[in-house]
């Protein structure tokens, strides 16, 4: 038997871990200040780069990408040396690694700020970061992948499956997603326009949760979990099961984000569907965690770093069941653009997230440098402030959320709003507000404990060169069978795959019997597979999974075929049918005029979608107030699509033509004086800033390129047709002293041109229902 | 270490047993996908149960059909609004809507701002009671008035109305003069 001595690199771990902390602080202190800036709106002191919607990016960035990427590259890094029996592969990756993933973070915290953005959701960064982060995925794609490949251990444990999802999935989405045509150094253009843009970054965004801050965590859970406990793991086949059926289903559920929109009704109902599945699925990675604790549940009373991993996993399966019940049509209907969504994302990041993060760093640093926690005490301590900081947070974005969401739905006896001014709904959640800010200012003061425990730990000890004696595996030949034939003739991937066409095609029936056969032939398909899969096992065969849990290119293939199913399922149709939307029908939208694309790229910049919607869906409640239910025809010229997921205010998408231009102006400059009470900042820069009025035709001709039907003529008089525009509005909005290429200007003119499409009329019911006939117009 | 007999591989010194899926795990796992399966049948292959924009169809005819029942028992006209200028419970109500509502354009006093005066005896779009009615409901979006009737509701737009001309000709400094006056003048300029 060969053996070799090797040292883990365990300073790359290090480094990670301390990465994670600083910028774990940094963000929830950014997020405290913007739940404050909710309660009182000039907390942003008049400065636009810490106005709320250019802060929010910041906060969301920081945490999922600086705090939680930073603590799962350290988990990672540090489980897959032991998993592998292996040092990562190359110093010089680990190294580019870690300092290539801090520069683009830095780089997000100075152009956030700035209102560079391409103004999705989580995927804000503009394209020279973008290409950045592929880089280094790739980097760290190529690192972890050769330190598989030098594996002294010859199957893959089942924290490296999701590890592996994680790396395949991500470097697929964010791809998709990014796709944009440069304008400027920071300024692109999405190559998607309108519902295919909304599908497309929804399907990144649910699949960012799932795969940045899920598959990766529970790969940790796996690993850290019973080494903490010191129990097994409880279920091996539990693994297998919710692993396949987790990082399939997934990737199906990102229209649940879309739920009553403009988005076809098929895919809005897959949406619902997966995430229904996904509830079994999900709560079988709790139970794989919790159960391991059988027979150790004393220890949590000991052990602060069980405590918080229990805790964490509880939160998993807490936010896991409200997930698909929110995606449920009728819960969405009420729930969706309110504070109960926001109080779930932080259920899953604070809760689940945050406190696996907790958890691990107590385990790993006193390890790492040799040495014990220094305070254990501090460490509960720690525990209590941030389990009670979370409940404030759920619970009073629970009141909120379902307070304002019945608000704006309540009727009077008489059929009309009981609420006709949005504002009344705010008034109604400020004592919320304050108790979320609360709560996540208990949150904090435990990180910040965390700190300086860790941190005092570490300076008590010394960092720690583990060096080990491993069993070198030599590479047995292959077994007959168990090549890449083998693998795919196997009867797993040959069942599911039958499956699968016959689920498909039920997709595209309209008749009843048809459907209802195919269902039949599911059904007995997936009997039969039983039968076989239980035959085999007692004959002793070795399993399907077990031979691709034993070659590692197998298993990266099988991961990446499970999630490309239903991102292809769910895109391709509906990019196909975008392109054959009629653009010159009753509905059609005329592309914005150079001076609208101006406003529309500050209402970009400014991130006005992280507070306000462009969407009407049909409910009554919905229509009365905004106006006409949006339709998806109207998008078509939208790169990118500015639908939003929160309503801190009123939906915009009617808002052209309704108030006055000098109503807008002084809104902008002071929202108080239009409108008592709103909590929207002030936004008087954009008076004084000018529009870049040279840059109007590089836009066109950018937009053009993306299939926007500018004529070469519009894209010739794009300067002078601006000022001609411009000019008209200024006369309108009727103010002293405001330029005619101010931002405000532009964004003024985009205002008045949202939602106006052509045969799309306001609503202006009441007239004909109340009893007249003739108005005085 | 294996003294479990269950043991099915050690990683780590990390022990994964192989224990079965508990049942109710599994009936959560096959009702979902059961309950899919059903859900799609009913709503997307047969379409038996009505999708979102037919629900919205018919909550919207039936809240209509409300209105016009309600419409047809009060019938509004000049005369039954100027009855109601002397009722103040109908003029409270109408003052806290405008105190909410119209104030952001017209100004506290109705003194107006981005709206005209409503106080001075010049009308823009005609000074009679239904003219009123007929401003508020369907607004003038060209010339910065917005719609009202969707949100406020007929009955509000009545209370507000009636407040309106409980108010006029009070000649509250504010905006100068637009529009006509009652003989048909233009506003001085």
């Amino acid at each position: 038997m060969q053996t070799q001595r090797i040292e883990y690199d365990d300073t790359t771990v290090r480094r990670f871990i301390w990465a994670s902390i600083i910028f774990g602080v940094v963000g929830m202190l950014v997020g405290i200040l913007v739940a404050c800036q909710l309660v009182w709106p000039t907390l942003n002191f008049g400065i636009p780069y810490t106005v709320f919607s250019r802060l929010r990016p910041l906060h969301t960035n920081a945490v999922i990408f600086a705090f939680v990427g930073n603590m799962l590259f350290a988990g990672i890094y540090y489980s897959i040396q032991r998993l592998f029996k292996a040092r990562l592969a190359s110093d010089f990756l680990s190294n580019l690694h870690f300092w290539g993933w801090q520069a683009i973070i830095a780089s997000a915290a100075i152009t956030l700020p700035l209102g560079i953005t391409q103004s999705k959701e989580y995927a804000e960064l503009e394209w020279p970061i973008d290409l950045a982060v592929v880089l280094i995925w790739v980097v760290f794609a190529i690192n972890f992948f050769w330190t598989m490949a030098k594996r002294n251990e010859k199957q893959i444990y089942v924290a490296v499956w999701f590890y592996i999802a994680t790396i395949v999935t991500i470097a697929v989405l964010y791809i998709t997603n990014n796709l944009a045509l440069p304008l400027t150094l920071g300024k692109s253009y999405p190559i998607y326009a309108g519902v295919q843009d909304a599908l497309v970054q929804w399907w990144y965004g649910h699949n960012a949760v799932a795969f940045f801050l899920t598959t990766p965590i529970l790969g940790i859970m796996y690993y850290y979990l019973p080494k903490a406990a010191e129990r097994p793991v409880y279920s091996y086949r539990l693994s297998v099961v919710h692993f396949w059926a987790l990082i399939f289903i997934y990737i199906w559920a990102g229209p649940h984000h879309l739920l009553y929109t403009s988005l076809p009704d098929w895919a809005q109902s897959l949406g619902m569907l997966f995430s229904v599945m996904l509830w079994a699925p999900s709560w079988g990675g709790m139970l794989n965690g919790l159960l391991t604790l059988r027979g150790a549940w004393h220890k949590l009373r000991e052990d602060p770093v069980l405590k918080f991993l229990v805790a964490g996993v509880t939160f998993y399966g807490m936010s896991t069941f409200e997930g698909p019940l929110l995606s449920i049509k009728t819960v969405n209907g009420l729930a969706h653009y309110t504070d109960w969504i926001i109080g779930h994302v932080h259920s899953g990041a604070l809760g689940w997230n945050g406190l696996m993060a907790a958890g691990m760093f107590y385990w790993l640093v006193p390890r790492l440098y040799g040495t014990k926690l220094h305070s254990v005490k501090g460490a509960d301590l720690h525990f209590w402030l941030a389990t009670i900081g979370i409940v404030l947070y759920m619970v009073s974005m629970w009141i909120s959320g379902v307070t304002q969401g019945l608000m704006l739905r309540a009727l009077n006896p008489d059929g009309s709003l009981l609420h006709p001014d949005f504002l009344e709904t705010l008034a109604a959640i400020q004592l919320p507000y304050l108790v979320r800010a609360l709560g996540g200012a208990m949150y904090f003061t435990g990180l910040i404990l965390m700190c300086w425990n860790l941190i005092v730990t570490a300076l008590a000890g010394k960092a720690v060169k583990t060096t080990v004696e491993v069993v070198v595996v030599p590479k047995p030949p292959t077994p007959p069978g168990e090549g890449l034939v083998g693998i795919i003739l196997g009867k797993p991937f040959v069942f599911s795959g039958l499956i699968l066409i016959l689920v498909m095609a039920i997709g595209f029936m309209t008749s009843a019997m048809v459907a209802m056969v195919l269902m039949g032939a599911i059904f007995l398909l997936s009997l039969l597979a039983w039968v076989v899969n239980t035959r085999d096992k007692k004959a002793g065969r070795k399993s399907w999974f077990a031979i691709i849990e034993g070659n590692g290119f197998a298993f990266t293939a099988m991961t990446l075929v499970a999630i490309l199913i239903g991102g292809v399922a769910e895109l391709l149709p509906t990019i196909l049918i975008h392109q054959s939307l009629p653009t010159d029908g009753a509905k059609y939208q005329k592309p914005y005029t150079v001076l609208e694309l101006q406003g529309r790229d500050v209402y970009v910049r400014e991130g006005c979608y992280l507070c306000h919607s462009q969407q009407v869906r049909p409910f009554l409640a919905e229509t009365m107030r905004y106006g006409e239910h949006s339709q998806i025809e109207e998008f078509v010229y939208d790169h990118p699509f500015q639908w939003g997921s929160k309503r801190t205010g009123p939906d915009l998408q009617r808002e052209g033509g309704k108030q006055p231009s000098l109503w807008h102006y002084n809104h902008m400059i002071d929202p108080r004086a239009t409108s008592k009470g709103s909590n929207m900042p002030a936004y008087p820069w954009l008076a004084s800033n000018k529009i870049d009025t040279k840059l109007g035709e590089k836009k066109l001709r950018t937009m053009q390129k993306l299939g926007v039907p500018y004529s070469n003529a519009q894209i010739d008089f794009a300067e002078k047709d601006q000022q001609t525009q411009a000019e008209t509005v200024l006369k309108d909005i009727g103010a002293d002293g405001l330029a005619w290429d101010s931002e405000l200007v532009a964004l003024i003119a985009y205002l008045q041109k949202v939602g106006r499409s052509q045969g799309i009329a306001f609503d202006a019911p009441s007239a004909r229902a109340v009893g007249m006939s003739e108005g005085g117009r | 270490m294996s003294k479990n007999n269950k043991v099915h591989h050690v990683y780590d010194g990390i022990e994964e047993e192989d224990n079965r899926l508990p049942n109710w795990w599994v009936a959560i796992l096959l009702g979902s996908i059961f309950f899919s399966f059903g859900y799609w049948f009913v709503y997307e292959t047969t379409k038996t149960l009505p999708s979102p924009l037919k629900a919205y169809q018919t909550e919207k005819e039936a809240n209509a059909a409300v209105q016009a029942k309600l419409a047809a028992g009060a019938p509004l006209n000049d005369d039954t609004l100027w009855a109601m200028v002397k009722d103040e419970a109908t003029l409270g109500e109408g003052k806290k809507v405008f105190a909410q509502i119209c104030v952001s354009c017209h100004l506290d006093k109705a003194q107006g701002s981005i709206g005209p005066n409503l106080t001075d005896e010049y009308w823009l779009h005609g000074s009679k009671p239904m003219d009123i009615i007929n401003a508020v409901t369907g607004g003038f979006p060209d010339k910065g008035m917005e719609a009202w009737g969707a949100r406020l509701g007929p009955e509000r737009v009545k209370q507000v109305a009636v407040f309106v001309l409980s108010i006029r000709d009070s000649k509250v400094p504010g905006k100068a003069p637009e529009g006509v006056d009652y003989q048909g003048n233009p506003a001085p300029k």
